[in-house]
Parts: structure tokens; sequence; C-alpha cells
């Protein structure tokens, strides 16, 4: 399996709502439907495809209060698992996960 | 010579005409507190005796007759029938796999797989104070948040621990036992209620006893969705009715243990969360 982009792009042919600040995203093509924490449905809504990974830790180190170096290895965690449940759209490169 | 045998089932009048008296006494041991015949038939069965085998037959206009080996298979398919049939007509509920019991003047859901003990449970709980509504179905409106009553017999794969014997006017078939609502230990929830709770629940065996998890708004409308019968009817593939109805109701996820430690459990979440 490829690394993850440095510019992670979320799916956006699957049905997704925000529920008391958590994600719910249905995917139809694999008929799975997906519930993601505070932290994960937080890394979620930046994967645009324009945020790098390192952009979207640094906010994530801002709003929840965290080291960078923890930041950074959530974020890459958190798109590792978004892609390997095949809700991201591309991949190039990623600096390796913790 | 055909009896008849007219339900009255979620607004819908379902006909079914039974070839002997054998057939329509085994639908009314599951039925029969359906039974009424207001308006026009929507739906009409004919089950019948197949000739060699000694089995049954289910037909409907319209489609190729289903067949069933014995009256256990034939409850089993005449209920999946007529529920995907009932979801067509009501598509304006939303359907959930669960059972439903009624508790002063709302309705608690118990959502799980197969298996996970959602009729065993409905089936102690009836014995502490909770009135039947359903083992199977949950068909919820969405507007109004209410859950309707589909009071067929409480249908259970094993005989129930110690606490709770079964009556002697059970149902017993090679597959499943079905307990008639009139043998049921509580009265039936009549009419829509609304729906306060819901229980997705998980069968721990091997737990020293029960535990009560809470659940994320967000969670449990996964977990719903999981369960809906009927999600491609309404709106957004039938995400935004389970994000509706979770919206409304408390959720807790439910690791079931000793059946009686369960139900005391059961009912002190209640108690905390009304």
């Amino acid at each position: 399996m490829n690394e993850p982009p440095d510019h992670p792009k979320r799916r956006v042919d699957v049905n997704v709502r925000m529920v008391d600040g958590e994600v719910v995203v249905l995917d139809r093509q694999s008929d799975l439907i997906h519930q993601l924490n505070h932290t994960a449905s937080y890394i979620w809504d930046r994967c645009d495809g324009q945020s790098t990974v390192a952009e979207i830790a640094n906010q994530l180190a801002a709003a929840f209060h965290v080291d960078a170096h923890t930041a950074v290895q959530d974020v890459a965690t958190t798109i590792r698992q978004l892609h390997s449940l095949g809700l991201l759209e591309s991949w190039s490169n990623l600096p390796e996960g913790p | 010579m055909l009896d008849t045998l007219s339900l009255q089932v979620l607004g819908c009048h379902v006909r079914v005409q039974c070839q002997d008296a054998e057939i329509r006494a085994l639908l009314v041991a599951n039925y029969g507190h359906m039974q009424g015949s207001r308006g026009p038939a929507t739906l009409q069965y004919t089950v019948a005796r197949q000739a060699r085998s000694g089995g049954f037959l289910v037909s409907r206009a319209g489609r190729e007759p289903l067949s069933a080996a014995d009256p256990g298979k034939l409850l089993f398919l005449f209920e999946k029938e007529m529920t995907v049939e009932l979801e067509k007509l009501r598509p304006d509920l939303y359907f959930v796999h669960a059972a439903v019991l009624a508790l002063e003047h709302a309705a608690v859901m118990l959502v799980g797989e197969s298996g996970s003990g959602k009729s065993t449970t409905t089936w102690a709980l009836l014995h502490h104070g909770c009135r039947y509504v359903s083992d199977e179905l949950g068909p919820v409106d969405l507007q109004t948040g209410e859950v309707y009553p589909y009071p067929h017999a409480l249908c259970l794969k094993d005989v129930p621990p110690g606490p709770y014997p079964l009556p002697k006017n059970t149902l017993y078939t090679a597959r499943t036992l079905h307990i008639p609502t009139a043998a049921l230990p509580s009265t039936v929830g009549e009419g829509p209620a609304p729906l306060a709770a819901i229980f997705f629940l998980q069968y721990r065996p091997e737990a020293a006893a029960p535990v009560v998890e809470p659940l994320s708004k967000a969670e449990a409308a996964a977990r719903l969705f999981a369960n809906a019968l009927n999600p491609l009817a309404h709106a957004g593939h039938g995400l935004d009715g389970a994000i509706k109805v979770s919206a409304r109701v408390a959720s807790v996820k439910l690791f079931s243990a000793d059946l009686m430690a369960t139900c005391a459990l059961v009912r002190a979440t209640l108690k905390r969360l009304f």
C-alpha cells in the first residue's frame, strides 16, 4: 500500500454528517459506516487536498493543546487509518509514521 | 375450504387465507395480537400445504410462492415476506431491527445483531415491569419520534435461563420457541409511544456482571444506521433518519451477562436516564 499523501484529501463521494462535533461517514461504495472521534473528525475536516500533514498537525497541536511531536504522530496515524478505510482520495508521499 | 385470518399491522390490513385450521392456529399463535380487519386488504396471502412433502407454500399475487419445509420455517418465511412488504407500504417509517419495550409512557429499544440476546433480554424484562411492544421490529415515525408496536409472539432461539421459565402454551418449532402475547407476563404496549432510550446490546456470557457504557450521539447514529432495515427509503440514504432518532433519545452500550443482573441494570439505567 502506498504511503499517505502529503496533502491528504477526503473522498467527496461519501455521505458525511457532523453530530455533536463527531463526523459520521457513510461509504456506500464499501457499504460501511464510520464514526470518527473528535480528534479524527478535526483531522478529517482538514483533509482538503490543500493542507499538508505538517500544517494539520500544527493546527491540531494548537487546538488540542498537545506537543508538536504527539500531534504529528496522531495526524499520521489517523490519516493512515482513513486511508486503510478507503476514505481518502489520493496518495503520494509522507514521512514514516510512528 | 379456506379459513381467513385478518391482521392489522402498522395501519395495513393483511389478509391471510389459510388452507386448514392447523395453519390458521399456527399463525394465530404468532400474530394473534394483531388480529383486526379495518379497511380493504393491502396485502393478501394464501398459505397452503404442499401435497407431497407435507411442507407449506406461501403465495401472494404477482410473485413466486415461497416454500417452507416445516412450521418453524413457515413462520420465519412469512414474517420475512410480510415485514419486507410492510417496509414498502410504510416508507414513511424508519424500520429498525430491534426489540422494543414500553415503560410508563415511553418506549425503549434494544438494538443488536442476531444472537445478541434481544429477545431473551426482552422476555426477562417483561417480568420486571416492562410492557411488550416487539422483539424484532422497531418502526419509528421520524416526524414524531414515536415507535409503532409490532407485537408478534416473542420468539426465542433457546430456552431462557432459570428465573424466567417458559409458559405452558409456548409454541415449539424445530428452530424456534414462540411465546404468544396472551402468555406474556406483562401487557402489550398499544399504539405508538415516544422512543426515549436505546440500548445497543452485546452479550458477554463470560463477564462477571453486565456493564452499561455511555455512547456519543454520533456513535449511536452509526450503530442505529447499521441496524436500519429500509434506509434507502429515507433522506441521505437513511443516515439522516438515524441521526434524527439518536439525537432525540438517550443511548448506551449494554454488555449483558447474567440475565437477572442485566435486567436490574437496565431498570437502574432507565431510572437514571428519565
